[in-house]
């Protein structure tokens, strides 16, 4: 038990995203305010992203671009390229969905003149 | 040229999508016919390209001519191919039937709106194809964000309908890319048959089980599976009447096949999670699916609504059939996702219809449409022998052969689950035949206009294809045996 315990603080960065992930999962559920929700909908979206971050970290390395042409190339002086290109198409993503989500939610305060989920509900009735 | 026909099936609609604002910019009435013209463009292709893949086997293409494992590839095998052939015919019926029925007061948006429909068909063909996760995510939000906003086009209802299901939706594509992320971490690839080859060194790893089931529950959110359904009803059925079949046919099915994908086509559907076999779980899962989603049907007084309970269950019965573990089961479920998505498509279309000319929206309106438009009834009744699964139709050879799978892996608890449903399923179109029959309607029996040529055609199509897809069930059984079966088979 205290071992695992102390296995979860040696990596923070998970812990970070767990956090993260729970508390913008938090928000989605138990917020009425649709802009709330949307904020917790980030969150969860930017927890996976640091994932993705904080697990392509290295330390002492530089970017992929080779330092010298003469010398053999040594993969461990350079940083894996690949999961920032991801995290970059997933915050396009992200973005593309927020944007889509903020839409929605100026056309329903015009229509509903509110932004409260249980207002809305009892107006739809 | 015949091995570029994958990205020209996907250039085709993009292409036409991002031109779409700027050639309709002054004349918008032209947006639907350039559209079912490209959709057509695109059916061609698409049996040329299933032509091709049958005759001189699967194709790879991989973009920018960087080699896999570093480049993104795209894999045109058989599957994909014949879901392909269906799924550009379905987008153009829909885009057909949308001509007359599109929301009236859109104006100036309805160029958006087929831009966005032909966005939504072009990331469809990415995810079919898509031999890459991370490509596979890129497709599935495009589709996703596609669909979010045709949903809430129309405003009223739909807004809110819309928003819940971008709530939800995003927290599925969240899970999914977490999956990814840890299969990414354990294996260094992404590329599906690359981590197919590295994978079985690493089945011990937790990492991979949890990367795994992170990955099932986000596509699981998007195929509507049972504990994630409760966005599809709402958003179906306040969705505009012309985009309930596209999304229908199209958006669920896309994410089943890429669950499909990854299970057989990487892991080899050997994997086992603390003694219990991945196929179990998922054939659990869409038994459940199978029967709660049918009894929910049952509950429904909106026919919109039933029949996108209806879809659910079916989602189950197609899970139930790819989790038996022999290409009986196999070809089964595949046949029968082909039977449903044009089941789909058919019910939505006649309730579009029906509510479009006879202003039907519930059970107790469907007294007026056995007055006066039996033709119409005459369709539902060609959708209900699909559904139910009777024998000249699609959906009887479907559940045979998902019967036959799972008594050949004696898993009696499917054969259970769906001739279950079948029954629920049943019971549930008894219902609205008998709402139908009995006449009772309250109400006064109007008709909004002549019924436009276009939805008697695709009514006719779709109703015609689930007939088709039964008489010729044989000779498609036999193409899917021999070129859509997992490399494991």
């Amino acid at each position: 038990m205290v071992d695992a315990f102390f296995a979860v603080f040696q990596r923070p960065n998970f812990l970070t995203f767990v956090i993260i992930f729970m508390w913008g999962l938090y928000i989605m559920v138990t917020r009425y305010n649709l802009v709330k929700k949307l904020i917790g909908m980030y969150l969860v979206q930017t927890s996976v992203i640091f994932f993705l971050v904080s697990i392509s970290a290295k330390r002492g390395a530089t970017i992929p671009v080779l330092l010298s042409i003469t010398e053999p190339v040594q993969a461990a002086s350079y940083a894996n390229p690949l999961p920032h290109v991801l995290t970059l198409t997933a915050i396009v993503v992200g973005v593309a969905t927020t944007g889509v989500g903020l839409a929605l939610c100026a056309a329903i305060y015009q229509k509903y003149g509110s932004l409260d989920e249980q207002e809305i509900l009892e107006k739809l009735e | 040229m015949s091995h570029q026909l994958p990205a020209i099936l996907f250039l085709l609609p993009l292409f036409a999508a991002i031109s779409m604002p700027v050639v309709c910019l002054k004349h918008r009435h032209w947006s639907h016919p350039i559209s079912v013209v490209i959709l057509v463009a695109m059916v061609l292709v698409s049996i040329l390209n299933l032509y091709n893949v049958i005759h001189h086997g699967e194709v790879q293409y991989v973009f920018g001519g960087w080699a896999v494992p570093l480049g993104i590839e795209w894999v045109a095998d058989g599957l994909a191919s014949v879901i392909l052939v269906l799924l550009s015919v379905l987008g153009l019926l829909g885009v057909v039937f949308t001509g007359p029925t599109s929301p009236k007061d859109l104006g100036g948006r309805i160029v958006h709106y087929y831009t966005l429909i032909l966005l939504l068909v072009s990331s469809v063909v990415g995810i079919v194809f898509a031999g890459d996760l991370f490509n596979l995510f890129v497709f599935l939000e495009v589709a996703a964000i596609s669909s979010y906003a045709l949903i809430g086009v129309a405003g009223g209802r739909a807004l809110f309908a819309a928003f819940r299901y971008l709530i939800v939706g995003t927290l599925g594509a969240s899970l999914y890319l977490l999956g990814v992320s840890y299969l990414y971490a354990v294996t260094g690839t992404l590329n599906m048959s690359d981590m197919a080859d590295k994978l079985p060194l690493l089945l011990s790893s937790k990492a991979l089980v949890g990367g795994l089931l992170f990955m099932f529950i986000g596509l699981g959110i998007k195929m509507a599976l049972v504990p994630f359904h409760s966005w599809l009803p709402e958003a179906y059925t306040y969705a505009p009447d012309s985009i309930s079949p596209i999304l229908a046919s199209l958006v669920t099915k896309v994410a089943l096949l890429a669950w499909v994908r990854i299970i057989y086509w990487i892991f080899n559907a050997s994997i086992i999670i603390n003694d219990i076999p991945i196929l179990l779980l998922v054939e659990v899962v869409g038994a459940l699916a199978a029967v709660i989603g049918a009894s929910l049907a049952l509950a429904q007084r909106d026919i919109k609504m039933m029949f996108a309970y209806g879809g659910i269950s079916h989602i189950g019965i197609i899970l139930i059939g790819i989790s038996q573990g022999n290409p009986t089961g196999f070809v089964g479920g595949v046949f029968y996702l082909l039977n449903d998505s044009v089941m789909q498509a058919a019910l939505f279309f006649l309730a579009g219809v029906a509510f479009f000319q006879y202003g039907v929206r519930t059970i107790d309106d469907l007294g007026r449409i056995g007055k006066q438009a039996p033709w119409l009834t005459g369709a539902l009744i060609v959708a209900a022998l699909g559904m139910i699964g009777l024998p000249p139709t699609g959906g009887f050879f479907g559940k045979w052969y998902i019967i036959l799978g799972a008594l050949e892996a004696s898993n009696y608890v499917s054969v259970v689950a769906v001739v279950l449903s079948t029954l629920l399923t049943l019971a549930y179109f008894v219902k609205l035949f008998e709402a139908i029959f009995r006449q009772t309607s309250t109400g006064s029996d109007i008709q909004f206009g002549v019924i436009p040529l276009s939805s008697k055609l695709t009514l006719g199509v779709t109703s015609a294809a689930i007939m088709i897809l039964g008489l010729f069930s044989s000779p498609i059984i036999q193409l899917l045996l021999s070129h859509a079966l997992p490399p494991r088979f």
